[in-house]
């Protein structure tokens, strides 16, 4: 890769104008897609996304636009970071302006509902490309912005796209890995974000940290669970996609899907938090997506049934929480990872 | 869809292909060959002496000290103090060596021979052997070609086919070669298992009409370094090729979904090669089809090999004389025991890279946009082979192959009958495997209203799920009643086999072979059809 690329980035939330900036922190032309043009102009002129990253300060090299033309033309990287219900729509329009050379890496955390699909089948659907990856980790975008440490993983069958994530992102406080499982990282980000709701609840109960740990503990056999059923590989769940992804999320009070399992447990309404987050929680809807999967499947995933019981079946976090203790109780299951009895 | 009439002659004006020049271009594939294999190894001392070295030690395992070991062991002791030269004449030798074995022949006088006699023998050995429960049919009646053949015609001329159908039988090249006959295609060349070539005849026309020959046995990286090279080469100079992506014949008759993408992938290879080269007609075509057989001359063999294999241990073959008599089955009696018809069905055809691909020869995207095929391969302009890259492009090919093999599968009525029949049986053992199952003492025995049920709940399945293009149904399936149809299988399920599979006795069926039921049903096995056979579960 030359030193400087013209690179695109799709989404203009939080997480895209971050990795927007680590892009263009290493020197890269940024160009990067916002929905509303009057965003997009906001952001050219102040050198700032006001409404998902304030207080951060953009380098000149990024360039806000509302074209998806504009944005692909002559890049041959493409991130996307959209919400995933919209990633359909955009990326079908976007393959208009693509063809097979391009490299698409997604930074989304979702599954679509009724196919169960996730994001890099739909990218493989709505375009041309088949050089595909999925960009997934501990990734709160304020910290990341901030310059604290992190890291990254690039998931692609294709070693070319691994390359090119790790060539444009990393950074001397930003890390990046790559790995060939892209099943297993794009289930790893999406089913956390069930688990970070979850979190929340029992935080917001009161609960401490016996509760979190049995959570987290108990919520990554249940990922590990459903993600070898797809075809993943177990082990992708103990890197920083699984429990690495898990542990920011369900510890942070930054994390949105925490924020809505806080304040569900403090009695809040679920359309009053939506509303009031500005931005997308995804652990919602997949959470929805899960659990009617899990159901219809037969694959046995308490922590996820517990917290859709609370969102769309009326449950208090209590009722839910209660259910969720009584789950294989007196069983004698014995769950094959960590050779512990199940109670949850 | 494209239904023959009773002719000889091709239903489309022939087109001619490179196959018919071949022999003129013999030694210079060779040659070719050699030199890339050279050039490959960079003509580094170490990468010859290592693919030489892990030949020789390859060939005298396996050789265990018969005839030709002696040559290898040589070769092994006194490599290390050969100069760099002489280990490159030694390696051309060898590279030269496997080349001339695998590489085919073709004589245009055995195809017009053979183009005349072929299509009378088949009509021959197709008649009824046994009472004639089927009416008479005529040949074009009995192998019918459907799906994209107009697009296949079109793409031949547009740049090489490479043909990946399904394999079911040691009949699959021949039924093949008669249907590309017919659609007025020139031969295609295709790799024949060595130990095909045992039978006089079969060598005979195979030697002569674009075969070549793939010695299993020989599984050193040289030899199938040079065995890709040559289909790589073949395939770049426009000879229309055929590969078998399932592997060998398979076994348990299922649709065949793990697929050895090896050969496959040297079409992408060759793609490359020809962009690079600036080739006027640069493409490959790869066209996915599927046989679809009433009945499979080497079933009994197929599943009993199947069974061991799944089974090992566990599975014991109580009946050595069958598994004997199916190795002595000679090809030729095999082929008079078939009496019956099948579908050939070609898929959409597609680019290296998965695309589908129309008669204009325009790759297009899942939402109809054309794609530029040459963009997967580019790198700063220009195109460039990347092998990890390009065994994925090729991985992702096989998935696309896969797919199109279960949404042109053709139902026909031994399938329905015999997954009825099975399913009813194992639905009424909850819980029990296959192998016991298949040893259970007594023949199980349906009535006859409670099979009709059955076959009418899964037609009614198999209708949606054909009206969605998840497969496909065959002309009966499609209009028949469950009572014809089950009076059409159960006389097709006596005509070849040992043992009928299934007989009708008064009001009641009885399944009389259960291990080739489980092989014909096995077939539509992966639809999720289980769940609408046999609420019932009862024995009658």
């Amino acid at each position: 890769m030359t030193a400087s690329t013209r690179v695109a980035v799709i989404g203009g939330g939080s997480w895209g104008t971050t990795v927007a900036g680590l892009i263009a922190a290493n020197g890269h032309e940024v160009r990067l897609w916002m929905r509303d043009p009057g965003q997009a102009a906001q952001l050219n002129a102040s050198r700032q996304n006001a409404r998902y990253l304030p207080g951060v300060t953009l380098p000149p090299n990024i360039e806000a636009t509302a074209s998806l033309e504009d944005a692909a033309y002559g890049c041959q990287t493409l991130f996307l970071m959209v919400p995933s219900h919209s990633l359909r729509a955009i990326a079908g329009e976007l393959g208009d302006y693509l063809d097979g050379s391009r490299i698409l890496i997604h930074g989304i955390k979702g599954i679509e509902p009724a196919s169960f699909k996730r994001m890099s089948q739909l990218l493989r659907e709505e375009t041309c490309c088949r050089q595909i990856g999925v960009m997934s980790g501990p990734n709160l975008a304020k910290e990341v912005a901030a310059g604290h440490p992190s890291a990254t993983v690039i998931a692609s069958r294709f070693q070319e796209v691994i390359d090119a994530g790790i060539e444009l992102l990393k950074s001397k406080t930003f890390r990046v890995y790559g790995n060939d499982d892209v099943v297993g990282t794009e289930l790893g980000g999406s089913l956390k974000n069930v688990l970070a709701i979850a979190s929340g609840l029992a935080h917001g109960l009161g609960f401490g940290d016996n509760t979190m740990a049995l959570l987290l503990t108990r919520g990554l056999t249940e990922m590990t669970r459903l993600g070898t059923s797809l075809g993943a590989h177990p082990q992708t769940f103990s890197g920083l996609s699984g429990i690495g992804d898990l542990m920011a999320t369900c510890f942070s009070p930054l994390s949105r899907n925490y924020q809505v399992g806080f304040r569900l447990a403090k009695g809040e309404a679920l359309e009053a938090i939506t509303a009031d987050l500005r931005q997308v929680a995804e652990g919602v809807r997949t959470t929805q997506t899960v659990a009617e999967y899990a159901r219809a499947h037969g694959v046995y995933m308490p922590i996820t049934e517990g917290v859709y019981r609370v969102l769309f079946e009326g449950f208090t976090p209590k009722e839910a929480l209660a259910a969720l203790l009584e789950a294989g109780r007196g069983s004698s299951e014995v769950d094959a990872p960590a050779r512990e009895i199940s109670i949850l | 869809m494209i239904e023959w009439g009773p002719m000889t002659a091709p239903i489309h004006p022939p087109l001619s292909g490179r196959i018919f020049s071949f022999n003129a271009e013999r030694e210079a594939i060779v040659a070719d060959v050699v030199e890339r294999e050279l050039a490959r190894k960079g003509h580094a001392e170490q990468a010859l002496e290592l693919a030489i070295n892990e030949a020789a030690l390859h060939e005298i395992a396996r050789l265990e000290g018969g005839p030709g070991s002696d040559r290898w062991r040589e070769i092994y002791r006194t490599l290390g103090k050969k100069a760099l030269s002489d280990k490159e004449a030694l390696f051309r030798s060898l590279v030269a060596e496997a080349a001339r074995d695998i590489v085919g022949n073709f004589d245009p006088k055995v195809y017009r021979f053979a183009t005349s006699v072929v299509p009378y023998l088949l009509s021959f050995i197709m008649k009824p052997q046994g009472p004639a429960q089927l009416p008479a049919q005529r040949l074009s009646e009995r192998i019918q070609a459907q799906g994209e053949t107009e697009a296949v015609r079109a793409l031949a001329q547009k740049g090489t086919v490479i043909l990946v159908p399904t394999h079911s039988s040691n009949l699959d090249s021949i039924v093949i070669g008669y249907a590309l006959y017919q659609l007025g295609l020139p031969p295609f060349t295709y790799g024949a298992g060595k130990n095909l070539f045992s039978n006089f005849l079969l060598t005979y026309f195979m030697n002569n009409l674009g075969a070549y020959k793939v010695d299993r046995r020989l599984g050193y990286a040289l030899y199938k370094d040079v065995l890709k090279a040559y289909s790589t080469v073949i395939l770049e100079r426009g000879y229309h090729s055929l590969f078998f992506p399932g592997g060998g014949r398979c076994r348990s008759n299922a649709i065949e979904s793990r697929l050895k993408l090896g050969l496959v992938g040297t079409g992408l290879a060759a793609y490359i090669n020809n962009l690079r080269a600036n080739k006027p007609q640069p493409d490959l075509f790869v066209v996915p089809a599927t046989l679809n057989y009433h009945l499979v001359l080497e079933a009994e063999t197929l599943i009993d090999d199947q069974l061991q294999r799944v089974g090992r241990s566990r599975y014991i073959i109580e009946d050595d004389e069958s598994t004997q008599a199916g190795r002595i089955w000679s090809f030729a009696n095999q082929m008079l025991r078939l009496d019956t018809s099948m579908v050939i069905r070609f898929g959409t055809p597609l680019d290296c890279f998965g695309n589908p691909v129309g008669a204009d020869g325009v790759s297009r995207d899942r939402r109809g946009r054309p794609v530029d095929r040459r963009t997967y391969v580019l790198r700063d302009g220009e195109p460039r082979h990347q092998p990890q890259r390009d065994a994925e492009y090729t991985r992702e090919l096989g998935q696309v192959i896969a797919e199109s093999y279960r949404t042109n599968t053709v139902v026909l009525v031994t399938h329905l009958v015999a997954f009825a029949l099975y399913q009813l049986f194992q639905q009424s053992h909850p819980g029990m495997d296959v192998f016991r199952l298949l040893r259970l003492p007594e023949d199980p025995v349906f009535n006859v209203r409670t099979v009709l049920e059955t076959i009418d709940r899964l037609r009614e399945r198999l209708q949606r799920m054909a009206e969605h293009g998840v497969l496909v149904l065959g002309r009966e399936v499609q209009t028949a009643t469950s009572a014809t149809l089950l009076d059409m299988a159960l006389p097709i399920f006596s005509l070849y086999h040992t043992r009928p599979l299934a007989v009708r006795e008064g009001d009641d069926v009885v399944l009389t072979d259960r291990k080739l039921l489980l092989y014909y049903h096995n077939r539509l096995t992966g639809y999720g059809l289980e769940e609408v056979v046999a609420p019932e579960r009862v024995l009658a």
